[in-house]
């Protein structure tokens, strides 16, 4: 329930039903009976925070506590920012209409990089300082987790606690923790120090980061107690692990409005290039049955009508057929569609394929990633161009007229006979479907290329790799377009300066904090929204803060160069990763997990346990 | 098969679901409520679900009419119960019936409009004013259509009106035309009776009470 003198504005702004809550399956409390008031913010639009699975499963695991209670806050769109910066309405849950300035916890998650702005933005509009430093007291604590916070550096000011890892079980923890020291009064301090001993608890203020000469990072140093490194949380069982029976279903229209549960967690891929294949490691798996019953509970409580079967690569679920074989009798009864969002085109079966059309078509959508068999190798993306077109015909066979090719541009050792290589796979695809004697008549075939910039990330094999400028990019971008010769292939292009700042921000240290803070107070928000990106400001933020923001991006850096994050522990080795990328550099690719246990290190935090190892070696 | 007439009351937060969203928000509802539904039968089924008036954002409905189609046994009484029970905040099923008129019936609504002025003074003479515009029968404003924006004059849509104030508030109680063809939006008329006389109104509720026919008998 949204504060009572916004009312009247609230037919003024686009969309308000942002901004009520009352939807179904919100949680509202007696806030008189709970201890712990919990804000979950999500530094986007309601529409896309709603769409995300980890506040989902957050929100109804601390709501599961008689004693504490969460609620949902969004980053307001930028004509309701104005009317609550005006009439001075305080940034408030939609659950109660209260200001989180008065909660306890406040918790971000972190999941790209330009929605840093958002969230000193957030913060402020919340009435408080953007700086932890500057927040004296115990409560509100702020804490971030997420994929980004494998690198929080870039914003380890402006929080007081990061959880790297999966949040389930840490974040009970915290609560626990938290309630305890406000019960004794305890200093804000005082609770920094204990919450750093929590496995997977990251405080930043506890590490004292120097710099060399080159700028480069000369040490980092615990202080207080806190450990050398912060091992990532990892939760062992996901079949016994909190999940959600019932979504909070929104009125508005947001981005994934549907049944999400996930199969697995990790990746046996390796894809060189891809963060959330290590940083998800080892690979844990959900059983079916326990993934079907969750997926009917929700479906009951939501009155959804589509189910998404959600992890990075749904169709090496050790369980899929069995699982969908289960599923089909009561989804088709209730008209539900199954999803299958992140397929291969190599090892997913046309039976399957066939099946999941009983009741809606979806789209179909492959990622080849790079045009050509030399460069797929060097990012171990292992899949071959007759695996893509085989799958191609496979699908106009079933009646598909459209497919989608997810690309990227800007890989290391990329030639112009790579970004060509793009267009001819596209063309290929496009001949396979008047290959096919029983296509449909009268109707064309549309084969869109999505091209997306490779950004080195943390824990990634190409985390040394320097990312092409933007200038370099758009050349790139407009080469690969001279190399498509029908209209029957659409090619759709990310905004090569977004990629830049991402870039920045990505394997950036705490020195940006200046620059991010300046940005945003010049008005900078929503930086991952064309129609808000302002990159004049962020140049003036960088040269006012004597940055150079091509030391983060442009730079090749050496093996022994001590990273930002080498404090932080996600199970990969440096040493996995560092062969990796001599590997990639000689083109040599690595047999995914099922075939053989790469070595990679991370199943050290399963107590050595990795679904992979245990049913190849044994 | 078998046509059922829901009527539904949609007021406080549900105010902010727009017309779209509700499509989606009541098939929802009547999958959780586990209704028989007839499915449509072609390439992609959906449920058969028709507004027959969309009710524009930020306003209250009474008494709203949705028609849906079902297939097996189930009661008028069991279908209200099972809805309401699943119902978000603010939508109420108030009735399901039989449709007993045509959805192209609909000629007409009533509505009630409360606005607050800055003073007693000012209500009563935005209230006189009013009433002196609609009964001297033009009062031209653009309206938006699907062939684009044109000059309309407002009174030839409105079959009747009365405006009485309480301290400083402004009751408007009016019978406009609305429909596929003829349709007036309580807002635009107010809106357009607001600057006319250069007023400005807060706190501005307006709730549609009913919809009738041609013959401005109830619409059922």
């Amino acid at each position: 329930m949204y504060p009572k003198e916004l009312e009247k504005f609230l037919l003024k702004v686009q969309k308000p039903g942002r901004y009520t809550g009352g939807e179904l399956n919100s949680v509202v409390k007696d806030k008189t009976k709970v201890d712990i008031r919990y804000a979950f913010c999500f530094p986007d639009t309601y529409e896309i925070g709603m769409s995300h699975l980890g506040m989902k499963i957050l929100y109804s695991l601390i709501n599961s506590r008689d004693d504490a209670w969460c609620e949902r806050v969004f980053a307001p769109w930028v004509d309701m920012e104005q009317v609550m910066r005006e009439n001075n309405i305080l940034l408030y849950g939609l659950e109660s209409g209260d200001a989180i300035r008065e909660f306890d916890i406040l918790g971000f998650t972190m999941q790209y990089e330009l929605s840093y702005t958002n969230v000193l933005n957030m913060l402020d509009l919340a009435g408080l300082p953007v700086r932890a430093k500057d927040r004296t007291e115990l409560t509100p604590i702020v804490v971030a987790g997420g994929a980004c916070v494998c690198n929080a550096e870039p914003m380890a000011e402006f929080f007081d606690i990061i959880l790297p890892g999966d949040g389930e079980e840490v974040t009970n923890e915290l609560i626990d923790l938290l309630k305890e020291y406000k019960a004794k009064g305890a200093s804000k301090q005082e609770f920094l120090k204990a919450a750093a001993q929590i496995k997977g608890v990251y405080v930043p203020s506890l590490y004292e980061v120097e710099y060399n000469e080159d700028k480069t990072v000369k040490a980092i140093t615990p202080v207080c107690g806190a450990p050398e490194k912060v091992e990532k949380r990892n939760v062992a069982d996901l079949d016994k692990m909190y999940s959600p029976t019932e979504f909070v279903v929104p009125f508005l229209e947001v981005v994934h409005d549907r049944t999400t549960v996930e199969i697995f967690r990790g990746c046996i891929r390796g894809c060189r290039f891809c963060q959330a294949g290590f940083l998800n490691r080892p690979l844990r798996s959900k059983s079916p049955e326990v993934v079907e019953e969750q997926c009917r509970a929700i479906c009951n409580n939501t009155g959804y009508d589509e189910i998404s079967l959600c992890s990075l690569s749904t169709s090496d679920y050790r369980g899929l057929e069995k699982l969908i074989t289960n599923m089909l009798p009561w989804t088709i009864d209730e008209k539900i569609n199954i999803a299958l969002p992140s397929l291969r085109a190599d090892n997913f079966p046309k039976e399957l394929m066939e099946k999941l059309n009983a009741v809606r078509r979806s789209g179909l959508t492959f990622a080849p990633e790079a045009g050509t068999q030399r460069l797929r190798d060097v990012i171990n993306k292992n899949i071959t161009e007759e695996e893509v077109l085989s799958t191609a015909a496979q699908a106009f066979a079933g009646g598909w007229t459209a497919v989608k090719l997810y690309f990227m541009i800007g890989l290391p050792t990329e030639t112009e006979e790579d970004i060509c290589g793009i267009a001819d796979l596209a063309q290929a695809v496009v001949d396979e479907f008047y290959k096919n004697p029983d296509k449909p008549k009268g109707k064309s075939v549309n084969v869109s290329i999505s091209v997306a910039s490779l950004v080195p990330k943390p824990f990634t094999p190409f985390q040394w790799e320097p990312q092409d400028k933007p200038e370099v990019l758009i050349e790139k971008q407009n080469y690969l377009i001279s190399c498509v010769k029908t209209r029957k292939v659409s090619v759709s292009r990310h905004v090569p300066w977004t990629s830049f700042l991402e870039g920045v921000f990505a394997r950036g240290d705490r020195r940006l904090a200046d620059v991010i803070e300046t940005a945003w107070r010049k008005g900078c928000s929503f930086d991952g929204w064309a129609e808000c990106l302002k990159p004049e400001i962020w140049e003036e933020s960088f040269a006012e803060n004597g940055i150079d923001p091509y030391f983060y991006t442009a730079r090749r850096r050496e093996y022994d160069e001590i990273l930002p994050w080498d404090h932080m522990d996600y199970g990969v080795t440096k040493k996995f990763l560092v062969n990796e990328n001599k590997k990639a550099h000689k083109g040599e690719t690595t047999a995914c997990c099922r075939e053989k246990c790469a070595g990679c290190g991370a199943n050290r935090l399963n107590g050595g346990a990795c679904d992979e190892i245990s049913k190849t070696v044994v | 098969m078998k046509s059922v007439r829901l009527w539904f009351k949609k007021d406080g937060l549900a105010v902010y679901i727009s017309h779209l969203d509700m499509n989606r928000c009541m098939t929802r509802a009547v999958r959780r409520a586990e209704i028989p539904l007839w499915y449509t039968e072609g390439f992609n089924p959906h449920p058969y679900m028709t507004f027959l008036m969309p009710l524009p954002l930020g306003q209250v409905g009474m008494r709203e009419p949705l028609d849906i189609r079902i297939e097996g046994e189930i009661t008028f009484g069991e279908i209200k119960k099972r809805l309401n029970a699943v119902m978000p905040e603010g939508i109420e099923i108030v009735d399901v019936a039989k449709p007993e008129c045509k959805p192209n019936a609909i000629a007409a609504a009533e509505y009630e409009i409360i606005a607050e002025f800055a003073s007693e003074g000012e209500a009563e003479g935005f209230a006189a004013g009013a009433k002196s515009v609609i009964d001297g029968g033009v009062l031209n404003a653009e309206k938006r259509s699907k062939k684009g924006i044109k000059t309309v004059n407002l009174c030839e849509m409105v079959r009747s009106f009365s405006a009485e104030t309480d301290e400083k508030n402004v009751c408007i109680r009016t019978v406009l035309a609305a429909g596929n063809t003829v349709n007036l939006n309580a807002e635009l008329l107010l809106n357009s009776l607001l600057s006319q006389f250069a007023a400005q109104a807060e706190n501005v509720t307006i709730v549609r009470t009913k919809l009738l026919q041609e013959d401005l008998s109830i619409f059922e």
